[in-house]
């Protein structure tokens, strides 16, 4: 929107909103805390920004420290803060990280016995000089002295559209749409069965530029998902071992850990039916907290997908109309 | 056949398998009994309800111990049987076999775990590879699994199903006239059944379950379902509860689980409710069983599925 558009979109002085559109992000990210995590030695004296709840001390610390620290907080990207220019140049993505590494391990050879090794020493074996290229997904929320104030991730804008719902009355029609009427079906799903290993699932999902793939039984059942985000498991714990599974074990292996940490088992498949609403799929998506419901006909057979994004997609576009 | 059904009994009782050829013939027998319950099979009080048991054997043999023997004590098992443990195979074949050789003593009702597409992901199916050679065993069981009741109800007065409520589901009645001789299905009243939970905080009445099957159910709902089916508790079980027990919406829903030290390494105690011919209800608790620990502390590999979390 251009200053004019946006002057006459104000919503004026309110106690309640009625413009979902106008919701401020400042509101949204309340409650973080926004710590500095230096690392001058991969990053050319740029430091990482984490969005931390807690206090965190700043540490001297290598790419491994920094891994370790995301994970240990179950961050997935961070804004990239450049010290000497005094500006954010851009995010530091999860995903990246993996691709480098895994890119990497495929050109290697690893022979059996190290596929035991820890994940520090991986990173540390493949720390050749290499740019790590960084995408945007989540947005950096500034207060007007340009300092960093909060990162507004997708998860928190649906939580906050899924809470308020009844607010919007606007929202209604396209909430009783379906999702095979949104187009949100009938486009090609990238999937991998549930035999192939999770490094060439992971390659498969780095070469084309995705986060999560479907994971497909012999004769294209939907068994489950396997995303970026599960590689946090594998590095949490440290187990390197697991990139050479099979996909469904492994995703199994992530289903029995959360279900002894949470006390109950999820069921393996999430996913919405073609004639499932907009509205209820946004409310499974936040019941679940998953980042993306896979589409399935009546037959288990996987037909499309509905991420945060495509969430977000169809909702920016109501705003154009 | 008599006589080779207590032989059957006493092997697994030592927690040893029986033949595949036995397996066989014991779930025939098994479906000729279960194809005749109802869909909310009638019990007569006094019967001590358990919920899940996940192939920890050993403290199945400990709540035996602490409830009494079966056919001298009546049970009521609230499905669960399989799955996570490294005993599911013997736990679920002697389950099975006690029901053949005592059907009025002991029933078994099933539990979201006993599915193909759960078993396959959570351990079930691996054991039966392991210790069979193939899955046959575990076919045999998944056959069983989809004869099992859904719900049971004690001298009219107290409702046991495994997970919870359905909004799909008013009266009992429309309990009975599901078809439940299938897979567990992944969404509708009888994958509602096996999968929802009760939630404390609720202040609507329904809401979607972050399990991605089945739904979160209040007080709301749950207080005129009692009412309207004239019941005086719901007794379920599908959540861990690490003081082995728990109530809630006025001691209306009690969740009973019955597996403790979940995993060997929850650290949780297990329950078992107890209830008198007056319906008179008390909670006894257990811990596991010695054996148990004793083999998690020493051993760090076992025979069983492969077991990620040690």
């Amino acid at each position: 929107m251009n200053s004019e558009e946006y002057l006459q979109h104000r919503e004026g002085l309110t106690t309640s909103h009625h413009d979902w559109s106008m919701i401020q992000v400042g509101k949204l990210v309340e409650g973080q805390t926004v710590v500095k995590v230096i690392d001058p030695n991969s990053y050319k004296g740029l430091t990482l920004v984490l969005p931390l709840p807690t206090c965190h001390s700043d540490a001297n610390s290598s790419v491994e420290d920094a891994c370790e620290v995301l994970l240990k907080h179950g961050i997935s990207s961070a804004p990239v803060y450049d010290a000497q220019r005094n500006t954010y140049t851009g995010m530091f993505d999860y995903s990246d990280m993996m691709s480098y590494i895994l890119l990497s391990l495929k050109k290697m050879d690893v022979p059996a016995e190290d596929q035991t090794i820890g994940m520090r020493e991986l990173i540390e074996r493949t720390n050749n000089s290499q740019n790590v290229p960084v995408k945007m997904i989540s947005v950096a929320v500034m207060d007007p002295t340009g300092n960093l104030i909060g990162i507004l991730s997708q998860s928190f804008v649906l939580d906050y559209l899924a809470n308020h719902l009844s607010e919007f009355p606007q929202l209604q029609p396209v909430m009783q749409q379906s999702v095979e009427q949104l187009g949100l079906s009938g486009s090609k799903v990238l999937s991998v069965n549930g035999e192939a290993q999770v490094l060439d699932a992971l390659l498969l999902m780095s070469k084309h530029s995705v986060t999560s793939l479907a994971v497909l039984d012999e004769q294209g059942v939907l068994l489950g998902n396997i995303s970026m985000t599960d590689i946090q498991h594998i590095m949490k714990d440290l187990r390197s071992s697991w990139l050479w599974l099979s996909c469904f074990k492994f995703i199994s292996n992530i289903r029995r850990k959360r279900g002894v940490e949470t006390g109950e088992d999820q069921y393996p498949v999430m996913d919405v039916n073609l004639k499932s609403t907009f509205g209820y799929t946004i409310a499974k998506l936040q019941a679940t907290k998953v980042h993306r419901l896979w589409v399935a006909n009546d037959s288990g057979l996987v037909e499309g997908v509905v991420s945060l994004t495509d969430v977000f997609r169809v909702l920016s576009s109501l705003l154009d109309s | 056949m008599g006589s080779d059904l207590d032989r059957q009994i006493q092997t697994l009782l030592q927690c040893k398998i029986i033949t595949e050829a036995e397996v066989k013939e014991l779930c025939l027998k098994a479906r000729e009994i279960l194809v005749e319950e109802s869909n909310v099979q009638r019990v007569d009080a006094p019967v001590t309800v358990c919920g899940d048991i996940h192939g920890q054997f050993h403290d199945l043999k400990k709540l035996f111990e602490v409830g009494g023997e079966c056919p001298k004590t009546n049970y009521l098992f609230m499905g669960d049987f399989v799955d996570r443990g490294h005993h599911s195979v013997e736990t679920f074949l002697l389950l099975l076999a006690l029901k053949v050789r005592y059907p009025d003593r002991i029933t078994l009702i099933r539990g979201n775990h006993e599915s193909r597409q759960i078993t396959k992901v959570y351990g079930f199916y691996d054991e039966c590879f392991q210790k069979f050679g193939s899955a046959n065993v575990w076919r045999y069981c998944c056959e069983i699994f989809d004869y099992l009741s859904l719900s049971a109800i004690i001298d009219d007065r107290i409702f046991c199903v495994h997970g919870g409520l359905s909004p799909s589901i008013n009266t009992l009645d429309q309990i009975r006239t599901i078809d439940r001789m299938q897979e567990v299905p992944h969404n509708g009243a009888m994958c509602d059944l096996l999968w929802s939970d009760p939630d404390p905080d609720s202040c609507q009445g329904w809401g979607l379950s972050p399990r991605g099957a089945g739904f979160l159910f209040g007080e709301s709902v749950a207080k005129p379902f009692l009412h309207n089916n004239g019941l005086e508790l719901i007794a379920r079980a599908h959540q861990l509860v690490m003081e082995g027990y728990k109530l809630m919406f006025d001691d209306t829903v009690v969740t009973v689980w019955s597996a403790p030290n979940y995993c060997y390494r929850c650290g949780n105690v297990a329950a078992i409710l107890e209830i008198d011919s007056q319906l008179n209800k008390s909670y006894t608790i257990f811990r596991d069983s010695e054996r148990n620990s004793l083999n998690s502390r020493m051993t760090p590999q076992r025979e069983g599925p492969p077991d990620y979390f040690l």
